[in-house]
């Protein structure tokens, strides 16, 4: 054996037998025991087709997506002007570092922490409520938890900074000199935007979108302390599987189609912005 | 003129919206009322006192820390090696090992979490440190690992053979070349990889026990069924390491990402 060849399997003996321990065994098992039936132990799609050919479940699906859905939306419509103010707005070196940290500090803050703030404030007498009151805006306290408003605006918080970092950041790389070129050449700062700038950004929106979609599909404590039982979102019947009904081979189809179904709408997300990143 | 008065309002909004829920349990941690009040009746740090008290919460405190530590050691244990060859080495199955690697990023932490519990149930140690560890040492890697291959460059391979050439060993070569060249990038990787296994629930929630909790589990468990002020504090604490974090990270390695723009212009 060459030398090279020996320091390539070195280097790679330590991830590799983790990772194939501990990464990809355990996803294995997962995905036979979900083909498998839990009775009888033999090789069967009953826990797909549990899954699947029911109605009650593509409710369900339909939910997460739905959610997940608009999160990445408004995600992208707060997160945008956010990181543009950022980037191209703030002059002191001081004050964007504050909205930096500001931007970070829930990143780093469990989110359960912050989904817990959001239940203080969206109770009946949650500052929410008082807000809503005192503009006059309604008149009876409105119920957010417990509704799939109250689980989208958990939601949009913790997945914001994604979507700021993610677009910021592609701002950031944009080369000045073709906005300016364009402004010389006479186009309206409008015109400039959505000819320039907002194409040259597209790959950071893409990739925020695609990050803050997948993490909206998969949440489960963000949904399961704001819905109050009265919303259902597919991780929540997962972890009700695994956690207390102890079917494992049901559990696994459940992971399996939430990966599948995630992972090809990632794709298309990813194959639309190739598409028009290329044009 | 207006368009920019406009993003200027919508992103000091979002900032508010950003602050306001921890400032909400910040001030509700510190109520005196028996129940949780906002805004706060009175200013108490009693609550954080009956914290510091409480055996369970200091149990969690002291279970997510040895966690996140071994698991951040071994993490960058596995993600050196990984990075250099990555980065370094052409070879089979190259874009395999890189996308196995960086696959725990985009794989939903419930998904890991219950084939955790699954699998580890099978070897025998389900619902034991051991198996929360190997988890979070999975989620940590792919960080370490992606702020190891932005530092690691072509030059630094220079450095290194010139190191080999003047008659250093590999392993000198390492210490004295290779390690201090990606120490930045070590360090950040290591702080986030940290924090993600610090504040995990999702992962953490499967193999978790009444005896064995994390302090993000445990809360979790906790906010579901009675809410007090205590509760406040705990996630108060959590919130002040968090801010304390981002600070040493600002300080160490500077956190101004978008700041292309001075060399640009």
């Amino acid at each position: 054996m060459s030398s090279r060849a020996a320091l390539i399997l070195k280097l790679a003996a330590v991830p590799m037998l983790f990772f194939t321990a501990f990464f990809l065994a355990p996803l294995g098992v997962v995905m036979t025991s979900s083909l498998m039936d839990a009775s009888s132990g033999a090789l069967s799609g009953v826990n797909y087709a549990k899954v699947l050919l029911d109605q009650y479940h593509w409710d369900v699906i339909l939910t997460t997506f739905r959610i997940a859905l608009f999160a990445t939306m408004f995600c992208l419509l707060v997160a945008y002007p956010l990181a543009w103010y950022l980037v191209r707005i703030v002059r002191s070196d001081l004050w964007r570092r504050v909205c930096i940290i500001l931007v970070i500090v829930p990143l780093f803050t469990s989110n359960i922490v912050r989904s817990f703030g959001w239940m203080i404030m969206l109770g009946r007498n949650g500052v929410v409520n008082d807000f809503l009151k005192s503009i006059g805006l309604v008149d009876r306290p409105v119920r957010f938890l417990g509704t799939e408003m109250g689980i989208l605006i958990g939601l949009i918080y913790i997945l914001l900074p994604f979507a700021v970092l993610s677009i910021g950041t592609a701002l950031s790389r944009i080369d000045r000199s073709l906005e300016r070129a364009s402004k010389d050449l006479g186009a309206t700062p409008a015109q400039t935007f959505f000819h320039i700038t907002l194409p040259l950004s597209l790959p950071g929106l893409a990739s925020g979108a695609i990050m803050v979609f997948a993490l909206a599909a998969s949440a489960y404590v963000t949904p399961a302390l704001l819905s109050g039982g009265r919303v259902t979102v597919l991780p929540m019947l997962i972890y009700q599987q695994y956690s207390t009904v102890f079917n494992f081979n049901y559990g696994g189809a459940l992971s399996i189609v939430l990966l599948v179904l995630t992972l090809a709408l990632v794709g298309v997300a990813n194959y639309i912005g190739r598409v028009k990143g290329e044009r | 003129m207006i368009a920019r008065f406009v993003v200027r309002m919508i992103a000091l909004m979002a900032l508010a919206f950003l602050a306001l829920p921890l400032a909400v349990i910040i001030a509700s941690s510190m109520t005196t009322t028996e129940y949780l009040s906002f805004p706060p009746q009175g200013l108490t740090l009693k609550w954080y006192g009956a914290v510091l008290a409480d055996n369970a919460y200091m149990m969690s405190f002291a279970t997510s820390t040895l966690l996140a530590v071994c698991a951040t050691a071994l993490g960058v244990l596995i993600a050196i090696p990984s990075a250099l060859l990555l980065a370094r080495h052409d070879f089979p199955g190259k874009t395999l090992l890189a996308a196995v690697l960086a696959a725990p990023l985009v794989l939903p932490y419930l998904v890991l979490g219950s084939a955790l519990l699954q699998f580890t149930g099978y070897l025998g140690f389900a619902q034991t440190f051991w198996a929360l560890l190997v988890g979070h040492v999975l989620i940590v890697t792919p960080f370490i690992l992606k702020s190891l291959s932005v530092v690691l460059t072509r030059d630094h391979l220079d450095f290194e053979r010139a190191s080999a050439d003047l008659g250093a060993s590999p392993w000198i070569t390492f210490r004295k070349i290779t390690l201090p060249l990606i120490k930045p990038g070590l360090i950040s990787g290591a702080i986030f990889g940290f924090i993600t296994s610090w504040i995990n629930v999702e992962l953490s929630m499967f193999n978790t026990t009444a005896a064995l909790n994390t302090i993000p589990v445990q809360l979790f468990n906790y906010v579901q069924y009675s809410v007090d002020p205590s509760i406040a504090a705990v996630s108060a604490i959590t919130i002040f390491i968090s801010i304390v974090v981002i600070t040493l990270v600002d300080f160490l390695v500077g956190l101004d990402v978008f700041s292309n723009k001075q060399q640009r212009n």
